[in-house]
């Protein structure tokens, strides 16, 4: 045994580098109230992260008796988390709304890399255990992190309101993993799998427990009906926390789903069908219902963004959106659609990151994310307005911006597994979202600002930041080959035969 | 009915009956008190399980532990904080319908359901030794994350409920 786990640990260092410095900023924070050190300190450890994680070798296995499957599938999830952690800390240093809060900063920064390190879990976790706790993991981190600034009223409520939400919603799962369990007598995904291939499993508790076990999925990536708290916790959350949410913790969430769906209810046997979708374990279809998770969410989220007035609630009902149109690429249930969502994820990356600190500068700058607030911001502060443009071009999916491809891998893919349907509601959807981009940019542009309104510069760690985002934004619209091919080559999932 | 039979549906008469009293009361003191007893039936189907060292971790942790805490928050809470804890319902006649619904669907479906058991021939006299060696080898991941899990909510109960001094000198 003990070979064996000192062989696991090899494959742990990413996760063991994030361990190490979450305990560092702990450790660090009894010594020096200074934010920038154990910023810097956290900073640290998701580099190392990204390091070891780019630099292992690109075999599949499995980790620590098959609880974390290390493959690139999971590479590529935790190479796109540990990206947005970067550049959410970035962003850390430099807002002000997180110094308004004196104390508390090194757990602020703990906690950052505390929830990077519950997410690559999530990323690889291939035993139901370990998923749940990982989930758990991640989700007590950011309930923490979204009151952080609990002076703010809003910020404690949005605490509350993710608590409430987030325990139902593990509560639900967890009494389907105990279902599964019972059914099975097995927790790693392999080996039920294996148990529900042999068919002698009632169909009906299955899809009681799929069900179960979909809701925590549905809460985490904020799919409707499980999107009741995604409004609410984004407003009332710090902006940082909110940019990271909307990405990162989507992005675990997805990539635990997708092995879940992939490795537990697919047909490993018999392989992948002739259009290379996979074949599904007897009797039901759950794409379907993941199908049907993906049209609501895309359209109530469209169609509620229309209404809102709070940039941070705009995007938080934009956020539910893209989680309709990845879902789509789940649903086609083929290596394309997969690769799709992934290469969406690199996309939704830079684009939202972007809006969102665009959002927070403004706020910084004029204390207020309301609409009003933009006025005039093409003329008072070009640059900014340009930025914005981009990244909701980008978000909208029009070309050449790099959102414009991400729609259209998913689009494909769906045209490949012939759901013409699906791709018909997904475009209309679309330009229904055009609507309210739109709107924002008529706000900068079209309206003079009001009066007091005051022009203000960038310094040159924010334009700098900007252009980070920016220039991915713009280059993977026009030159995505290399995006594509490595998200392609990395849909390699653990047990899967290709 | 065996003596095993009458003991399960003592335990679960109690566990039922207090989980009752738990949501049903309207005096918090009295849900928490009868909390204590819902933890005891549960400890007692462990026992019936044979998972002996669940079932004191049970006793210990849960019945003596976190419920003589929670008894004694609700207790000073109550007298120091003016304003009434509520634990009315709203709602309840929508709520009858769709938890009985709920419940019906899943009573019945494991009703029907082939659980996967195990024959009773193969329980171990004692579970403690065993659960010790696979906590450290093929659990030994889950063990070390729910420290870490631990310590994130040990650290974020600290940062949530500290006074932030800084404020308060300034006022």
């Amino acid at each position: 045994m003990l070979p064996h786990i000192l062989e696991s640990a090899k494959l742990f260092y990413p996760e063991l580098a994030l361990t190490i410095a979450f305990c560092f900023v702990i450790l660090a924070g009894l010594v020096t109230r200074n934010r920038i050190f154990t910023g810097l300190a956290g900073m640290a450890g998701v580099l190392a992260a990204l390091y070891f994680v780019s630099v292992q070798a690109p075999v599949d296995g499995t980790a620590f008796s098959d609880m974390l499957a290390v493959d690139g599938f999971s590479r590529f999830f935790k190479i796109v988390i540990l990206a947005a952690t970067f550049i959410v800390q970035l962003f850390s240093l430099q807002s002000a709304e997180l110094k308004s809060r004196a104390m508390g900063t090194a757990e602020y920064n703990a906690l950052l890399t505390a929830l990077a390190l519950g997410m690559c879990l999530m990323a690889g976790a291939s035993n139901m255990l370990m998923m749940y706790l990982a989930l758990e993991l991640t989700s007590i981190t950011s309930y923490l992190l979204a009151g952080y600034t609990r002076e703010a009223e809003d910020s404690a409520e949005a605490a509350l309101k993710y608590v409430i939400y987030g325990a139902v919603a593990s509560g639900m799962m967890l009494y389907g993993i105990s279902i599964v369990y019972g059914l099975t007598g097995a927790l790693d995904i392999y080996s039920v799998n294996q148990a529900l291939g042999s068919g002698q499993v009632n169909l009906w508790t299955l899809i009681l427990a799929g069900i179960l076990i979909t809701v925590g999925f549905g809460y985490k990536i904020s799919a409707v009906p499980f999107h009741f708290w995604t409004p609410d916790v984004y407003e009332g959350a710090p902006v940082t926390i909110t940019a990271l949410l909307s990405v990162a913790s989507k992005a675990a969430g997805f990539a635990m789903m997708i092995r879940f769906f992939r490795v537990t209810f697919a047909d490993l046997i018999m392989g992948g069908q002739e259009t290379g979708a996979w074949a599904m374990l007897g009797g039901f279809e759950w794409n379907e219902v993941l199908a049907v998770l993906a049209v609501l969410s895309m359209t109530l989220g469209n169609l509620v963004a229309l209404w809102q007035n709070n940039l941070k609630r705009l995007l938080a009902y934009s956020s539910i959106a893209h989680a309709g149109y990845m879902l789509l690429g789940v649903v086609t249930m083929s290596p394309e659609g997969v690769s799709a969502v992934m290469i969406y994820f690199v996309v939704y990356l830079f684009m939202n990151l972007g809006a969102f600190y665009v959002v927070m500068l403004v706020a910084d700058k004029t204390g207020s994310e309301e609409m009003s607030a933009y006025a005039g911001l093409g003329q008072r502060s070009p640059f900014i307005g340009v930025a914005m443009t981009i990244f909701l071009l980008s978000l909208t999916g029009i070309p050449p911006t790099a959102g414009f491809v991400g729609k259209l891998y998913i689009f494909s893919a769906l045209i490949g597994a012939k759901m013409i349907g699906l791709v018909v509601i997904g475009a209309l959807n679309s330009v229904v979202s055009l609507y309210y981009y739109v709107r924002i940019l008529k706000n900068m542009f079209l309206k003079d600002a009001a009066p007091g309104g005051a022009v203000f510069g960038l310094s040159v760690p924010e334009v700098a930041m900007l252009l980070l985002l920016l220039v991915p934004t713009l280059l993977l619209g026009l030159y995505f080959g290399p995006l594509v091919e490595y998200a392609q080559a990395s849909v390699s999932i653990f047990g899967i035969p290709r | 009915m065996t003596l095993i039979d009458v003991i399960f549906w003592f335990f679960a008469a109690v566990t039922l009956g207090s989980a009752a009293v738990v949501v049903f009361s309207r005096n918090i003191i009295y849900s928490a008190f009868a909390l204590l007893f819902t933890f005891f039936g549960v400890a007692g189907f462990y026992v019936l399980l044979g998972a002996d060292f669940i079932a004191i971790t049970q006793l210990l942790i849960y019945v003596g532990g976190i419920l003589v805490l929670l008894v004694f928050g609700v207790m000073l809470t109550n007298k120091v904080v003016s304003v009434d804890i509520k634990s009315g319902t709203l709602n309840a006649g929508v709520a009858m319908v769709v938890v009985s619904l709920t419940a019906g669907t899943i009573a019945g479906i494991f009703y029907a359901t082939e659980w996967k058991t195990a024959p009773a021939e193969m329980l171990q006299p004692t579970t403690a030794g065993e659960l010790g060696t696979m906590m450290m080898t093929s659990y030994l991941l889950p063990f070390e994350v729910a420290s870490v899990v631990l310590l994130v909510a040990l650290i974020g109960a600290a940062m949530v409920s500290r006074r932030d001094r800084s404020k308060q000198e300034a006022a």
